[in-house]
């Protein structure tokens, strides 16, 4: 028996698919929202309890295939040098995120124009900053207006505390007459809108138990809820389905108690991150669309983006109280971001300075690299270490290849016997020149910056935190799946805002623009109401 | 007849005679300081961690127990890292394994983090006290010639 007809389906409740919510939210239609997790408590994350980077390996693994609870699905990615790192629950992924908040750069929607590489955009910078700065007030952000590297903006909130690791590491770059900026994050540094400000734990990528780290479900949640949202967890989507007229009529899921239920809906949004959202609908199959639904260009699933990690450690002598403020937001640098032909690769990269490991990381790292050991040197060993290391993540731009992208996995099912995701990756020649000449100015800063001892490597294999471009919008219904408002060229009820429709990925964390895209797609969709499917 | 410290038990895998080893192991593992500052690694509850994050781990370490002589504890420091040593030879699977969730177990312990110089408690709520740093070393950014790469219509 299917149930009540709703107005908007969304499908999951992370980044994107709140913002959306939330802005839909607007016209009081009926909307509601499924969500395979659950809501999270804060109480109960790892940072309330003293073997909080224990259960940082476990239970709150940034893998799901390590998580592997049954609100997860697991994800083949045995024929990837990267693994997918995500979280499933009211929320999404941004429980577990580092916070870093930067927006892409006008330049990142128009590489085709500047740089002859991938696509354009068929949208621009202007056109999202309004809601970029919707979002930044929505989210609370932190940061230092002013940035060179971008066009006029203003965050919310002053910006977080660089602390020793970030001045230590900012002389440096200042050494080498190199840019460099306080990150724009995702966490507050003064009270806002009821939360109370940050304070400096540590562990943000445990989830945040001050309520600092802005994740959806403690900002655009409970606003679209209090608007009349229903957002139901523990429902995991199969299918979507369609009618006779090719129309999506809605989505088959399998509720808390497992049973298969029928939500119809007016329309369509996947909100489910770019794995999540190409699987489901390449498992919407049906007579009308037998390659899946949206997938007339068959580029539902390719072109997958990840954002190719390296890492490079200094050790300094002196002590940087490293372990403490957020983990990962801190300072970061753009002075390769943009294509230079002359170091041999097109695009670039951005290096973010990271704060360091806790007690048992600093043990746990220094064992397995051969620094800190067993015995009776033991002491003088991590004393040495622990508190003194800085670290920088070269995050280096991938660009779209079809060859990178989602398949279902034959074999692999998810609890409820849906079938799994596999991932087909592999690092370009272009990303790897990039990320070899990113771990060398990573190394050149840290030298400068006065450390004592220097170590790098990369990519770094459970760092796809970024999942792009599987769904791509563009105006050309044969060069991709969605148009420049996020509608399916093929099925008109049906929009995508997650990232799966980047055109290409830059060289940032993408939650921010992730965001901003979903604003102004239901932006769009608000003022298109009377000729929605035209 | 067996003593009841003898028996082994779910939430007492060893018996008398391993857990005499398994102090001594772990003394050699992470002896304490001669200050007194930092515990040795035979003060903290090694089993009901192993038995919370790493069960899997528990056979490896009486595998490794096994493997040591009924005077190992009594032996100097020296004396029990060289037999140590030669452990991590012959069994470096296990061994390694086992010696991360002793190094893991150690320092999630308050009496450990504390002898390092952290706060008592777990980092919620007590947080940390940042300096907020010197934001004029950004002068020689903005003074400089950086500028984002502008998009021509």
């Amino acid at each position: 028996m299917p149930n009540d007809i709703v107005d908007v389906l969304i499908i999951g409740a992370g980044a994107s698919g709140a913002a959306v919510a939330w802005s839909l939210a607007d016209t009081r239609m009926r909307i509601l929202c499924l969500e395979q997790g659950d809501w999270m408590n804060s109480t109960e994350y790892p940072s309330t309890k003293m073997d909080w980077e224990a259960r940082q390996q476990k239970e709150f693994n940034i893998d799901p295939n390590v998580r592997a609870n049954d609100w997860d699905y697991p994800i083949n990615d045995e024929e990837s040098p990267i693994s997918v790192v995500n979280f499933n629950g009211v929320g999404g992924s941004t429980i577990l995120y580092g916070a870093h908040f930067p927006r892409l750069h006008p330049s990142d929607f128009k590489v085709k124009s500047l740089d002859g590489v991938a696509a354009d955009w068929p949208i621009d910078y202007d056109l999202l900053d309004p809601y970029f700065a919707q979002n930044d007030r929505m989210m609370g952000v932190s940061g230092l207006a002013g940035d060179p590297f971008y066009p006029p903006k203003q965050p919310p909130l002053p910006p977080i505390p660089l602390g020793l690791v970030g001045e230590t590491v900012a002389k440096g770059y200042n050494k080498l007459g190199w840019h460099w900026w306080p990150s724009d994050s995702a966490i507050i540094s003064q009270a806002y809108e009821g939360r109370d400000k940050c304070l400096n734990l540590g562990p943000c990528m445990t989830g945040c138990s001050q309520g600092a780290k802005s994740s959806t479900d403690i900002t655009y949640w409970p606003a679209a809820i209090r608007a009349g949202v229903e957002l139901k967890t523990q429902c995991r989507v199969r299918e979507i389905t369609i009618n006779k007229q090719g129309m999506a009529d809605g989505a088959i899921y399998y509720d808390a108690e497992g049973n298969e239920q029928h939500q119809r809906a007016e329309v369509v949004v996947m909100a489910g991150n770019g794995i999540g959202t190409p699987r489901i609908l390449l498992n919407s199959c049906s007579s009308l669309f037998p390659d899946g639904l949206a997938n007339s260009s068959g580029l539902v699933g390719k072109n997958l983006m990840f954002h190719p990690v390296g890492f490079v450690q200094g050790l300094f002598e002196e002590n940087l109280e490293s372990h403490k403020g957020p983990q990962a937001c801190c300072i970061l640098s753009k002075q390769f971001y943009e294509t230079d032909i002359e170091r041999g690769f097109t695009r670039g990269y951005n290096m973010q300075v990271s704060r360091g490991a806790g007690p048992v990381g600093t043990a746990l790292q220094g064992f397995v690299s051969g620094k800190i050991p067993w015995g009776s040197k033991h002491h003088a060993a991590f004393k040495e270490r622990f508190d003194h290391v800085a670290a920088l993540a070269i995050l280096c731009e991938d660009l779209p290849e079809e060859h990178n992208c989602v398949t279902l996995d034959p074999k692999l099912v998810d609890s409820d016997g849906i079938p799994a995701p596999k991932i087909h990756y592999k690092l370009s020649e272009n990303t790897a020149k990039m990320l070899k000449h990113g771990l060398s100015r990573g190394e050149e800063v840290m030298q400068a910056a006065g450390a004592r001892e220097i170590f790098s490597g990369g990519p770094v294999r459970p760092a796809g935190w970024h999942l792009l471009g599987t769904a791509r919008m563009g105006n050309d219904p044969q060069s991709s799946v969605v148009n420049n408002w996020g509608r399916s060229h093929d099925v008109k009820n049906l929009f995508i805002v997650d990232g799966s429709i980047f055109v290409t990925a830059g060289g940032l964390n993408p939650t921010s623009t992730i965001q901003a895209l979903a604003l102004y797609i239901a932006d769009s969709m608000k003022k298109n109401l009377a000729n929605l499917f035209d | 007849m067996t003593k009841e410290d003898d028996l082994i038990t779910t939430d007492k895998p060893l018996g008398k005679a391993l857990e005499k080893q398994l102090r001594g192991l772990l003394d050699t593992l992470i002896p304490a300081t001669e200050d007194g500052v930092m515990l040795s690694a035979a003060d903290i509850d090694l089993m009901p961690y192993l038995q919370l994050h790493s069960a899997e781990s528990i056979p490896m370490l009486i595998q490794l127990l096994n493997e040591l002589d009924d005077q190992f504890a009594s032996l100097t420091q020296t004396a029990r890292e060289s037999i140590v040593e030669q452990m991590s030879i012959t069994h470096p699977g296990p061994f390694k394994i086992v010696t991360l969730q002793v190094f893991a177990c150690y320092y999630q312990d308050e009496r450990a983090q504390r002898g390092i110089g952290m706060d008592a408690g777990p980092p919620f709520p007590r947080g940390n006290s940042v300096e907020p740093g010197d934001l004029s070393l950004l002068d020689p950014v903005i003074a400089g010639r950086h500028s984002y790469r502008k998009v021509e219509d």
